[in-house]
């Protein structure tokens, strides 16, 4: 039952009426486009188009014009693909484990979130379709499907494979998770379209609900399996992707603390990333009532929090590395703090440790500003941590004869601004025609607290 | 009451009921019927049924096949030649033999293209060696840039004009009584002299001038002069217990480099039964294969050479109670160089590189104090590999200039690049009526001469050879010329109007010479014989040597007065893979990396550390700059490698680059030092002594190098080594075990890393194949690195590729430095420890590590694979699927060994990579080996441990209905292998020699992956991660006195 | 007389006063067709008599098929189809399987929960929803009493609706 105390100040302000949140969160809906939205558009729609031409590359002429070689075979592909996997997870966390833990504040901005979460997994799945040397044998032999090569399956033994499953579960149930959701609030823009199209466009998409009390009942009891399903998914997702590296040989990949500290690590990224967004709608399209410093605040403290584990990790690294004895470990991790590759490290170091524990500060908690540079800072680091257990593990490993460096091309760089182009081009998208709010939850909430006096 | 129904018998034995055919009455064919009796399920012999089930199998198979198979055109033989079958390979035994560079080879044929060069076992001098070159050479012959016809005047001609005119011109010259002379390389073939002889016959003024691109000149003459031998000396490494050289790269460029490293490895080896090695002191400037090996190695100048000489010499004298002589010096090692030669007298060797006859001298005498002849070195086998007479040459070179010469033919060489006074000689061929030229190709000589008359590559040709007095050696085409192309001893003979071609020639030549008056079927079967095996052997009578002394205070006295030297001093040396330079439009030699530098497709100045400190040359991850070097005046940029182990004060440069009219490959790759070559004493002097300069420039050029880390970081699970000394007090010396902590500590102590494993392990119930190297005999030569190249259709790069880091070469040889000492001493705390053991010492000691798939027992590239593209055998061996991979690169990451190659490009059919020529041209596709597939754009590759070749060697051993054994089977690097370091074999079978090398004993039904390998030196790299590898190494083991301290 | 089905349809504006409304409406022994809301009002089963949905369960079997079938499909294919000794492991090595296991059973656990959700409540693209009042899915709760079904008197129904605080009362006809 939604209890609350009447002294926690209320999570919606400005004393909405059911009505007036309709109204609200519809009105961007139904409006037009606004310029700061087209703006943003073109620039993503820019950045879709360059960065294809780096994919068209890539594809016709070989992995070649990337800046792997016989050392290094995992670069930015694979650094990337951890990276928007983590930020993804955000969606999830905040939707499924803060509703299992009954937060309500969660209401404001799971649905974006959310979106977030879907976006960023189609984008993970780029990278490891785009780093496959044979993508057009690949994507599907990466199946186990009945075939003529004598039923030759797939190696079950291999964490890649588990990270086709992995992925592609999370995706799909994210997806599915998104869209129960979306339901009840389609059915509103539904009834309050004026021309056909939209009605019919929005009509199919609510399917038919009109809100009866069975269905709301069993909408219910379906969010609710949802997030508890999606809550261990989402955790062995981002510890499946950290066994592609801690279930191999190769010093600084072959390290037991990776699930957590990925898992960490990923919900550290993603609630900066959650940030970065929702302080960029909330802006668009005047939604300061919904998304209030409160819950900045509240995600600013989880980032503090998920940093703070962040940076427990690196240090237990070194310590296990000086503790185990093994020169090639210890070398590893002397040289990424002191080898070609010290920047990337330092980067990390003082995005990801350093940097949220400014946080500390109610000031710089609850300013705007100081929030949304920090966000990009933080998003900044998880990117070089990737980078740095991918490349610098590897491009010195056992045998000083094979130490190499890896240099990125221009195609490295553009395939990751497709990447971009992509993920901004369906933000907007959505949020220009989904309702950015769970307009349904929101309205629940409404007369449990910030009742108007 | 009987019955009336009619029985009609199938024949008299079913009225009598004849056992056997009672017993057979019930099938449908009563006898046995032939079919394949490998698919019978019951000895009851093979039914209809079973004869439709293969027909079946074989339609479904032949359909399977055809699906996703492009068609390609296939034209079968109008009449089959007798011994062609298609897929079946053909070996012929014959010669390669090069500007005196020879080796006795079998040649491997299928459907007619000579596709791999292996050794032939049969030769007592090469033993089945070969080296870079000769693996490569194959290659060459699929060379589209050879000449495809005569050439009149760089124009096109066919050869009836071209002999016309050449003949009449020569004859009206002979007739004027015109100076006509004949340059070439050495010519060791009797056959060909005795051509040449018929020429002079007929022309009269004729002379024949050889010179060599690395000439023994001083060597030979010192012979001549002092015992009056007409060649080279033969060395016996194989029987020396000490050797010294000065400056001779014996194992690498020195005169016969395949029969030295036989010999010499032979000395290397050790085991249970052999606890002693040979001793070997080295003292040269640039840092060289042989240098690499030698277990005391001390670096000096060029123009130190002769006082080094003189110091041994005197200390030597010394001991064994001769005279000394004026001069010398002290050099580090020296006296106990000379300690041990005075202990090994008899037993001992000591050789020079030099080309000084006063030098060579010196080294006689000191071999005739230490009573080395008739021991470790004979002088009536002498050797016929380099008769090149400098002295001669420079002759004809003034001849030439002063406009003396009247006709000149040039037999396959190529002066006007390779030799010092090539541009000379350039402006010089004007002033000659007549030049000609019988180069493969439009070379720099070939293009300045009035007629070319191509030669055919050696494998298109008749040829024999006489390496040695009395040892002879034949040569047959094993294809039919491509082009329109004629071996040059034909064309002289047709010149000076003997119509016989060069076959009959020879065969008549060898029926008069050396089958000692056989006739007929007789001499048809020694012709036979001869030809099978490639080698024929003369008792030839020994004759008579004077063992006079020589003027040793005269010789000692020259070099006084011809050794100076000031600042720095330039040593030109020729590269394993490039040589002089005759075959740089190979890519594959271009490809290889130098088995010190580790560069590829370039020459450049090397430099000492402390001298690059000075300069302030720095090299980061490969990266560094060009230098502008100064010689006498004349200064060109060139790129620079910081080199270890180079004396202070010198530089060494490559020879063979900088070709003009080499070909698209070889054209523009480097610089031509050629024309830095000076003379002293006589002879070619490859040193330059004063006025070379060197400063750095600001501009930056990276050496394509296959390796930019030259220490092994003191990992003792890599590299694993001791000296002799400890060795012999305890075979696992050096040793590194990995032990581990077990729950059980108290009771058992600590446990074997590699006797723990999760997994139960998988039987190998037939064969176990593996591999051996010895890491004691492996000299780094790299001939095995261009056999497996050869043999598994592995492409080339280019530069740019391998600056990339993407060679792909399925095995390379790594060589690493040990670390700096004076560094790791002031060094303290970890970090800067591992900071200083990437810094490779001034003089260091070197390690050779042939490194290839390891063929895990548990691979970490397997598990990985997503789509199960690379699998393991049940014969050991590590499968790579090429059809089966999508490219994921992850089983690259996780190899411990970094020995999985990616096809980042289409590397065949692609004009990016032309200079991979024998996979993007009609011509050099030839060359491909059609056992082995040509991977594809965006798969993974690695060494199979030649599975093709396994495969063919089992189907052999199973015609005959037994198991296979080590004849059947060698992999192409093993086969290789001039110094016998690699030994391929069954792991599974006690009397491989595999297995005997390794002592493996298998306990009967037991076999598993943990092999009982009793052999204390075998120990795998990377022990502790449990791959368990079927590759094993043998420690290093070096003959110092101690064991350096590697920090 | 009209043909079709007649719905009284009570407006209330109040969650509050809806379920309220709901107690009172059934004392009368009126049968009550259904609620509708803009959002999930928490407890109105009570009031309406529902029982709990039987989804969980679904989603539960569904789990359990999932998992078994990506176990037995794994070993099958690894151990027995075609057996290859990869990595020197076992044939049939547990561990490395588990994660395709657990995620093939989230899988269908959620995939089939959701399906079924959507055919129970007839969810579908092109469903023709009978709407009894537009604002049901703004701002309003909506009560509707199918009189076809009751056998007490409309006014008498309308009555007590709007004694129990509906807004309005409408009656609705479907053809």
């Amino acid at each position: 039952m939604q209890v609350s105390s009447p002294i926690r100040e209320p999570l919606i302000h400005g004393g909405k009426t059911l009505h007036d949140v309709s109204e609200d969160i519809c009105r961007q809906v139904e409006a037009k486009p606004s310029t700061a939205w087209k703006i943003g558009f073109v620039i993503s729609l820019a950045a879709l188009s360059i960065g294809a031409i780096s994919v068209w590359v890539l594809l016709w002429d070989g992995i070649g014009v990337w800046g792997l070689n016989k050392t290094v075979g995992w670069a930015w592909d694979i650094t990337n693909f951890v990276w928007w996997v983590g930020i993804g997870h955000a969606g999830t966390l905040i939707s499924a484990v803060l509703l299992l833990f009954r937060q309500k504040w969660r209401m404001s901005i799971n649905r974006a979130a959310e979106a977030m979460t879907i976006f960023a997994v189609i984008c993970a799945l780029m990278f490891p379709a785009f780093h496959m040397g044979r993508l057009w044998l690949g994507f599907y032999w990466a199946l186990p499907l009945p075939n003529t090569f004598g039923s030759l399956w797939v190696n079950f033994n291999s964490p890649l494979l588990w990270d086709v499953f992995a992925i592609s579960t999370y995706f799909t149930v994210s997806l599915v998770f998104w869209y129960v959701g979306l339901i009840p609030d389609f059915a509103t823009i539904r009834d309050r379209a004026k021309n056909k199209i939209s009605k019919a466009v929005y009509g199919g998409l609510a399917m038919g609900w009109i809100g009866g009390a069975k269905d709301w009942s069993r909408y219910e009891s379906v969010s609710l399996i949802l997030a508890g399903l999606a809550t261990p998914l989402v955790l062995s997702v981002h510890t499946i992707v950290s066994m592609d590296f801690a279930t191999s040989i190769i010093p600084g990949w072959h390290t037991t603390i990776f699930p957590p500290y990925f898992v960490a690590g990923a919900i550290f990224s993603g609630f900066a990333m959650v940030l970065t967004l929702m302080l960029v709608t909330r802006k668009l399209f005047k939604l300061e009532d919904y998304i209030t410093i409160g819950h900045i605040e509240l995600m600013n403290i989880v980032i503090i929090v998920t940093g703070s584990i962040v940076g427990i990790a690196y240090i237990t690294e070194f310590f296990i590395a000086w503790y185990s004895g093994v020169p090639g470990e210890q070398y590893a991790f002397i040289n990424r703090a002191t080898g070609p590759y010290w920047w990337a490290y330092a980067t990390m170091m003082t995005a990801n440790v350093i940097s949220p524990q400014l946080f500390w500060v109610k000031k710089i908690r609850t300013s705007i500003v100081s929030t949304f540079i920090i966000s990009i800072i933080v998003n900044i680091g998880m990117w070089f941590e990737r980078f740095v257990i991918v490349v610098t593990s590897i491009h010195r490993d056992f045998l000083p004869s094979s130490w190499a460096m890896f240099y990125p091309t221009i195609h490295d760089v553009g395939v990751y601004l497709f990447s971009f182009g992509f993920f901004f081009t369906c933000y907007l998208l959505f949020s220009k025609y989904f309702p950015v709010i769970n307009i349904a939850e929101i309205k629940g909430i409404l007369k449990s607290d910030g009742e108007k006096k | 009451m009987e019955s009336t129904k009619k029985q009609y018998w199938k024949g008299l034995e079913e009225l009598s009921k004849d056992p056997e055919f009672v017993k057979h009455a019930d099938k449908e064919f009563s006898e046995y019927l032939p079919t394949n009796s490998e698919l019978e399920e019951t000895e009851a012999g093979s039914t209809r049924r079973d004869f439709l089930k293969l027909m079946g199998f074989g339609m479904a198979a032949v359909t399977l096949a055809s699906c996703e198979a492009p068609i390609r055109k296939a034209i079968p033989y109008v009449n089959k030649p007798v011994d062609v079958d298609p897929g079946v390979a053909n070996y012929y035994a014959t010669t390669y033999n090069q500007g005196g560079d020879y080796a006795s080879i079998v040649v491997k044929t299928r459907e007619g293209r000579p596709i791999k060069i292996e050794g032939n076992k049969l030769s007592k001098i090469t033993q089945g060696g070969t080296n870079a070159q000769i693996e490569a050479s194959v290659l060459s012959l699929y060379d589209k840039e050879r000449l495809a016809q005569p050439l009149k005047g760089g124009e096109a001609t066919d050869w009836e004009t071209l002999d016309a005119e050449v003949a009449a011109k020569l004859t009206d010259i002979a007739a004027k009584g015109g100076h006509i002379r004949l340059v070439s390389n050495t010519i060791m073939s009797p056959t060909a002299l005795k051509a040449i002889e018929e020429f002079k016959a007929k022309f009269g003024n004729v002379e024949l001038v050889q010179y060599d691109t690395q000439s023994a000149y001083g060597l030979s003459k010192a012979h001549k002069d002092i015992y009056g031998v007409a060649g080279v000396p033969s060395y016996h490494f194989d029987k020396a217990d000490v050797i010294v050289s000065f400056d001779a790269d014996f194992l690498g460029s020195w005169i016969s480099p395949i029969e030295y490293s036989k010999g010499y490895a032979k000395t290397r080896k050790l085991g249970p039964k052999k606890k002693t090695m040979s001793r070997h002191y080295h003292f040269e400037s640039n840092l060289s294969l042989t240098g690499a090996n030698a277990d005391y190695r001390t670096p000096i100048k060029p123009s130190e050479q002769g006082s080094a000489v003189v110091a041994l010499y005197n200390e030597v004298a010394a001991k064994t109670g001769g005279t000394s002589v004026s001069g010398g010096g002290d050099f580090a090692n020296v006296k106990k160089a000379a300690a041990d030669l005075v202990k090994a007298k008899g037993k001992s060797l000591v050789v020079s590189g030099s080309n000084d006859p006063a030098i060579q001298t010196l080294i006689a005498s000191i071999n005739m104090a230490l009573a080395n002849f008739e021991k470790t070195i004979t002088l009536n086998d002498y050797s016929n590999a380099r008769k090149g007479d400098d002295a001669q040459m420079s002759n004809f070179m003034a001849d030439a200039k002063a406009g003396r010469l009247d006709a000149v033919v040039f037999l396959s060489c190529n002066p006007v690049y390779n030799h010092s006074k090539g541009a000379e000689l350039a402006e010089s061929l004007k002033k000659v009526a007549l030049t000609v030229s019988t180069s493969d190709r439009n070379d720099e000589t070939a293009s300045l001469v009035n007629y070319v008359a191509p030669n055919n590559h050696f494998l298109e040709s008749w040829s024999d050879s006489e390496p040695k007095n009395g040892t002879f050696s034949l040569g047959q085409p094993t294809i039919s010329p491509i082009f329109k192309t004629r071996q040059e001893q034909e064309s002289l003979l047709s010149w000076a109007g003997n119509t016989t071609s060069y076959f009959d020639y020879l065969k008549n030549n060898w029926k008069e010479n050396f089958s000692e008056g056989k006739e007929g079927l007789a001499f048809q079967s020694f012709w036979d014989k001869c030809l099978q095996d490639g080698i024929y052997e003369t008792s030839k009578e020994n004759f008579e040597i004077n063992y006079t002394m020589s003027d040793d205070n005269q010789a000692a006295a020259t070099i006084a007065n011809n050794y100076k030297g000031d600042g720095f001093e330039l040593a030109l040396y020729q590269k394993v893979a490039i040589g002089d330079g005759s075959q740089a439009n190979n890519p594959w030699l271009q490809e290889t990396p130098d088995p010190i530098t580790k560069g590829t497709w370039d020459n450049y100045v090397t430099v000492s550390l402390s001298d690059a400190k000075a300069l302030g040359i720095t090299e980061y991850e490969g990266k560094s700059i060009k230098v502008e070097l100064t010689v006498n005046g004349a200064s060109h940029k060139l790129p620079v490698v910081i080199q270890p182990g180079q004396a202070k004060g010198t530089l060494g440069l490559a020879l063979g680059y900088g070709r003009k009219n080499g070909g698209k490959v070889a054209n523009n790759l480097g610089f031509d030092a050629n024309p830095l070559v000076g003379t002293l004493n006589g002879g070619a002097y490859f040193s330059v002594t004063t006025g070379v300069n060197l400063v750095a420039t600001d501009e930056a050029y990276q050496v394509a190098r296959t390796q930019t880390h030259q220490t092994y970081m003191d990992r003792g699970n890599i590299i694993q080594e001791a000296s002799l000394k400890e060795y012999q007090k305890d075979p696992m010396a050096g040793r590194e075990v990995p032990m581990i902590a077990t729950w059980q500590d108290q009771e058992h102590g600590k446990v074997k890393a590699t006797t723990l494993s999760l997994w139960k392990g998988h039987e190998y119930p037939d064969h176990h194949w593996g591999l051996a190297i010895d890491l004691n005999s492996c000299t780094g030569c790299s001939a095995c690195h261009v056999a497996c190249v050869a043999e598994n259709n592995i492409p080339v790069v280019g530069r740019q590729e391998v600056i990339n880091r993407r060679d792909m070469h399925w095995m390379r040889i790594d060589r690493y430095y040990s670390s700096n000492e004076e560094e790791l001493a002031k060094t303290d705390g970890l970090v800067d420890r591992l900071a200083a053991l990437d810094i490779a010492s001034e003089n260091p000691e070197v390690t050779f590590q042939p490194m290839m798939c390891q063929h895990c027992n548990n691979a970490g590239c397997e598990t990985v694979c997503p789509v199960a593209a690379t699998t393991h055998s049940t014969s050991g061996l590590n499968q790579m699927v090429y059809n089966r991979c999508i490219g994921t690169r992850y089983c690259a990451n996780n190899c411990a060994y970094k020995v999985r190659r990616f096809n980042w490009f289409k590397y065949h059919d692609n004009e990016q990579f032309d200079m991979n020529s024998s996979m993007n041209n009609d011509l050099g596709k030839m060359v491909l080996n059609p056992d082995v597939t040509v991977r594809s754009r965006g798969v993974m590759e690695k060494c199979s441990m030649c599975v093709q070749r396994i495969q063919s060697g089992k189907l052999e051993a199973k015609k005959e209905d037994r198991r296979t054994n080590d004849a059947d089977i060698t992999t192409a690097c093993a086969s290789a292998c001039p110094s016998d370091a690699i030994v391929f074999g069954d792991m599974n079978d006690d009397n491989s020699q595999l297995s005997q090398l390794l002592r493996i004993k298998n306990e009967e039904g037991d076999y598993g992956i943990d092999k009982q390998v009793n052999e204390e030196r075998a120990y795998a790299v990377l022990e502790e991660t449990g791959s368990k590898p079927n590759v094993l190494y043998l420690t290093k083991i070096r003959n110092t006195d101690k064991k350096e301290s590697h920090a | 007389m009209t043909f079709g089905k007649n719905y009284l349809v009570g407006v209330f504006d109040d969650p509050d006063v809806i379920l309220e409304s709901i107690k009172s409406v059934r004392e009368n022994g009126i049968k009550i067709h259904e609620i509708f809301s803009p959002h999930a009002i928490h407890g109105i089963d009570d009031y309406l008599g529902y029982k709990q949905s039987r989804l969980p369960i679904a989603s539960f079997l569904f789990g359990i098929t999932g998992a078994s079938l990506a176990l037995f499909t794994i070993i099958w294919m690894l151990g027995f189809d075609w057996p290859m000794i990869i990595g020197g492991k076992d044939f049939v090595s547990l561990p490395p399987f588990i994660p395709v296991t657990f995620e093939f059973t989230v899988l269908l656990a959620a995939h089939g929960m959701v399906l079924t959700f959507f055919i129970v409540s007839d969810l579908k693209p092109w469903a023709k929803p009978k709407v009894f009042d537009e604002r049901c899915t703004d701002d309003k709760y909506i009560m509707a009493i199918d009189l076809g079904e009751n056998k007490i008197a409309k006014d008498e129904i309308n009555k007590v609706l709007s004694d129990t605080g509906a807004s309005e009362v409408n009656e609705k006809n479907f053809k």
